[in-house]
């Protein structure tokens, strides 16, 4: 065996510019392959992040109307959070917060943008969510008062700046109209496009009054440490809701965002398709590789099989040759997307400029960072060194189909 | 917009009789007044073809359409202008039915859906909805008299019964001779004023009065109004009741 490993390397340092042209293809192609797939993770992982920090919790409880109905955010089946229901999210270990969504139109002077309002318990929407941080300009709210936060991008669109007043036009629980007029008291610029392009913010408070609440709210969003995986305890209090509080569900935030699941899914799915070509390249690349090595040599391998070298032995050798060059091409290609990927994890590449406010279904604003992928990286090392070897068969199988006599013959 | 709108602005239109009331009444409560305006939109049915014009920021649009009505609970709306023709909207009580002949689709439209706009204007499907009358749902205080480009009208307080009204205040100003409104103001929970009705013009048909000029202002929007203008208008003329059915909706 050590002979043929020994045949093997000394075959590839022969042929050295074979040798690197296919390292290079297959380094290309592995490359190619991590910075992709470190691209996808970190905008799935971003957007994730982004959507339990801003916009969704770890899960809510909403009545079950509501939630049937959730695109048009019907104010009459809101419910109201009851202390036995309180003391059950407690229990289980949740930090929670209330909120009442509803639907508005919001004007200034030159026009007006539908928004989706938020009415925030100032005191306790921290516990959940991290919108605080993310104020650019201006003061935090404060209970009751006739103030609101509004996202970057709404008051660049509606040219609103601090101390403005806006007013807001929309339906209250009961259906009649309401029109409220509120100061800006802060600009949000937060990770997440979805607050930054149409979402406003009031006291809870004031939109309890504002829409006839009578104490009642849309949903209950919970929270859980970053750490921390709420998924085990989310279907313990699933339990424990559906039992003591029928009227009422919990979803999770992967529920809540499906868009975004699904938006992710398919993009997973597209993403496989382009990393199976470039593969695709790669063994072909390989395969031609391998091709061109046998039948330069079929001379020589008529002469080792008439010293009497066994033909699995030849074989063995041709894989271990292809063997070789998949082990240095994919080592190259994982240095080579680990720098890359490596970069792009800490500076990332600004996409603000394309894309705009486009929609692309992430939860990103504008930079996009990669995120590092191990399993990816080994799963990629193993497939580069796998399907040389296998290329390396065919062509090999043919030579060993030879005659001795037209092997030695063979120009 | 519910019962109110539906009366003025779209039972004015749609079901249109309003005999002629040469009746000197200045002394009337409010109530009596709500109830000769709505007297007079009573009828056996109607069919009308007209245009809305919708003014807003992007500019002016016309749709025009042909309607029928049965009662005071069905009609039926098909548009004919070219990017809209053969869109339907059926009212069948409190039910609305849509369809697209594009898609070969009925839509039943339901909850908050009702609040959506009608193609864009300042009416919405909601305002198609709802049997009970002014008084059912508001108070109404008479509060004196004004003249209203040029006719002598009743002015008119409404104050909602319940928190369900959609519009919680209203002001009309009722024509004093004929008893059709004139303009109607329309306030939100705030007190804000929101929207603002006027009936440009009124012909008569058949002996009776009827408004076939709109127009329905959004007062929180510089340029934005929907204007309805009735071209051609027949009233107590026979009406098969099956076209008021979802399978011919869809036909």
């Amino acid at each position: 065996m050590r002979f043929l490993v020994s045949l093997a390397w000394k075959n590839l340092s022969r042929y050295k510019r074979r040798t690197i042209i296919t390292v290079i293809v297959i380094a290309i192609g592995i490359s190619l392959y991590i910075l992709v797939d470190g691209f996808l993770l970190g905008a799935e992982k971003d957007s994730e992040r982004n959507l339990i920090w801003y916009e969704t919790g770890a899960a809510k409880i909403m009545d079950r109307d509501y939630w049937k109905n959730i695109d048009y955010l019907p104010l009459k089946d809101s419910f109201k959070p009851s202390p036995a229901l309180v003391n059950t999210i407690k229990d289980s270990g949740f930090s929670w917060t209330k909120r009442i969504a509803f639907t508005a139109e919001m004007f200034d002077e030159t026009g007006s943008l539908p928004v989706k309002v938020y009415g925030i318990d100032t005191k306790t929407d921290e516990n959940v969510f991290k919108l605080k941080e993310t104020l650019t300009k201006g003061k935090y709210l404060k209970p009751g008062e006739y103030g609101v936060l509004v996202g970057a991008w709404l008051a660049r669109d509606l040219n609103i700046k601090l101390g403005d007043i806006v007013t807001i036009r929309t339906r209250t629980r009961l259906g009649a109209y309401q029109v409220i007029d509120l100061e800006v008291k802060g600009i949000i610029n937060s990770p997440n496009p979805m607050i930054n392009k149409g979402t406003a913010f009031i006291p809870l408070s004031l939109a309890d009054r504002a829409m006839e609440m009578g104490g009642r709210v849309t949903e209950v969003a919970l929270g859980m440490p970053e750490w921390a995986s709420p998924d085990k305890k989310l279907v313990l209090l699933t339990g424990k809701i559906e039992k003591s509080f029928p009227g009422l569900v919990v979803e999770s935030w992967r529920e809540l965002a499906k868009d975004f699941v699904s938006v992710s899914e398919g993009k997973r799915g597209g993403t496989s398709v382009f990393l199976f070509l470039i593969f695709i390249i790669a063994m072909v690349g390989i395969s031609n590789t391998m091709l061109m090595a046998v039948y330069e040599r079929v001379r020589e391998i008529g002469m080792m099989r008439a010293m009497g070298m066994k033909d699995s032995s030849i074989r063995i050798a041709f894989l271990l040759e292809a063997g070789g060059i998949g082990f240095i091409g994919s080592s190259a290609g994982i240095a080579l997307g680990a720098l890359l990927t490596f970069f792009m994890v800490k500076y990332g590449l600004d996409y603000s400029s394309y894309l705009g406010e486009m929609d692309i279904g992430y939860r990103i604003s504008g930079v996009f960072r990669a995120a590092w992928d191990l399993k990816a990286m080994v799963y990629a090392f193993f497939f580069g060194v796998i399907v040389s070897m296998l290329a390396a068969l065919v062509p090999a199988g043919r030579a060993l189909k030879m005659e001795i006599t037209d092997c030695l013959k063979y120009q | 917009m519910n019962k109110y709108v539906i009366r003025n602005v779209l039972l004015l239109l749609f079901l249109p009789l309003i005999p002629v009331q040469h009746v000197f009444a200045r002394n009337l409560t409010g109530e009596e007044i709500i109830k000769k305006m709505e007297a007079n939109q009573v009828q056996k049915s109607a069919r009308l073809e007209g245009v809305f014009i919708i003014t807003d920021k992007f500019g002016e649009r016309k749709k025009t359409f042909k309607l029928v009505s049965l009662g005071t609970d069905r009609t039926l709306l098909e548009f004919t202008n070219p990017e809209e023709a053969g869109q339907k909207i059926l009212r069948a009580g409190d039910e609305i039915y849509l369809y697209f002949p594009e898609a070969e689709d009925v839509i039943h439209l339901k909850g908050s859906a009702l609040r959506d706009s009608v193609l864009g204007s300042d009416f919405s499907y909601e305002d198609l909805t709802g049997e009970k009358g002014l008084l059912d749902i508001y108070d109404v205080e008479a509060e004196g008299m004004e003249t209203v480009n040029g006719r002598e009208c009743y002015t008119l307080k409404l104050t909602a019964k319940n928190r369900k009204a959609v519009y919680p205040g209203e002001k009309l100003w009722v024509d004093s001779e004929l008893f059709v409104l004139r303009k109607a103001y329309y306030y939100a929970l705030s007190g804000r004023l929101i929207k603002e009705m006027e009936i440009r013009k009124v012909i008569k048909v058949k002996g009776k009065n009827i408004p076939v000029w709109f127009v329905m202002e959004d007062r929180m929007k510089k340029d934005s109004r929907t204007t309805f203008i009735i071209n051609n208008i027949q009233i107590d003329v026979p009406v098969d009741p099956g076209i008021f059915s979802l399978e011919e909706l869809s036909w």
